[in-house]
């Protein structure tokens, strides 16, 4: 399989698994984002909430690369700056979603 | 080969209709939703950091710059939703026509307004 195929497929699967995500986010924040700091602890702390948010960071981060990744591919025309693009566009896609499932699991021990 | 690939023309020589005005704006929501995935990643830090550490999260998100801050992001992301669904449908082959094309990017546009509203009240728990 190409690999532009590959991507083409998990952009998409990605997005399915997104949209049920995102609503569920956008509700809890909504309602979250002006309580104290031990509501907020509470609901990060409660399992149901750390497992659906793992999967929401991980999948959000997947699809967002992807997209933003295509732009690049649309608009940089120089391969060498569009393989550097891209290779800080995955380190960070990586990372920040990798230390804060860190901290996530961390929270309330 | 590589090098002679085709480039998308640059968005100043387009003229303006719902499905080029719904196609950038699915991008910028793209690139703005990746940067609150990022903030939101921040907000679970700060709360690693204890009370003290999550106070200026707090005043942050209670100032009116904050409630701004929620409704845009709340906004960015139905956008994003209900953009991904019209570009489902066209992956199953429908609403390529382009009455149906503009009627779609027209609920998309319009739709992103309504759940914003929407989600805001299931989510303060209005109703």
């Amino acid at each position: 399989m190409l690999n532009a195929t590959k991507k083409w497929i998990t952009l998409k699967v990605s997005g399915i698994i997104l949209i049920p995500l995102m609503v569920w986010f956008l509700t809890k924040f909504v309602f979250l984002y002006d309580k104290e700091y031990s509501e907020v602890l509470v609901f990060f702390t409660d399992n149901i909430s750390k497992y659906t948010i793992f999967l929401f960071l991980v999948v959000a981060f997947i699809h967002s690369a992807l997209e933003i990744s295509e732009i690049f591919e649309d608009y940089i025309h120089e391969e060498k700056i569009k393989s550097v693009a891209n290779k800080f566009l995955y380190f960070f896609a990586i990372i920040i979603p990798l230390i804060t499932i860190f901290i996530l699991f961390s929270l309330g021990k | 080969m590589k090098d002679k690939n085709p480039l998308s023309p640059h968005i100043q020589i387009y003229n303006w209709h719902i499905s080029s005005l719904v196609s950038i704006s699915h991008r910028i929501s793209g690139v703005i939703n990746f940067l609150v995935f990022i903030l939101i990643c921040l907000w679970i830090a700060l709360l690693f950091l204890g009370n003290s550490g999550y106070d200026p999260v707090f005043n942050i998100l209670n100032s009116n710059f904050g409630k701004f801050i929620v409704l845009g992001i709340t906004w960015s992301f139905t956008f994003q939703v209900l953009s991904l669904v019209r570009h489902f449908f066209w992956d199953m082959g429908y609403g390529f026509d382009l009455k149906i094309a503009n009627l779609t990017g027209s609920l998309v546009i319009i739709g992103s307004f309504l759940f914003t509203i929407l989600i805001y009240i299931i989510g303060r728990q209005i109703i």
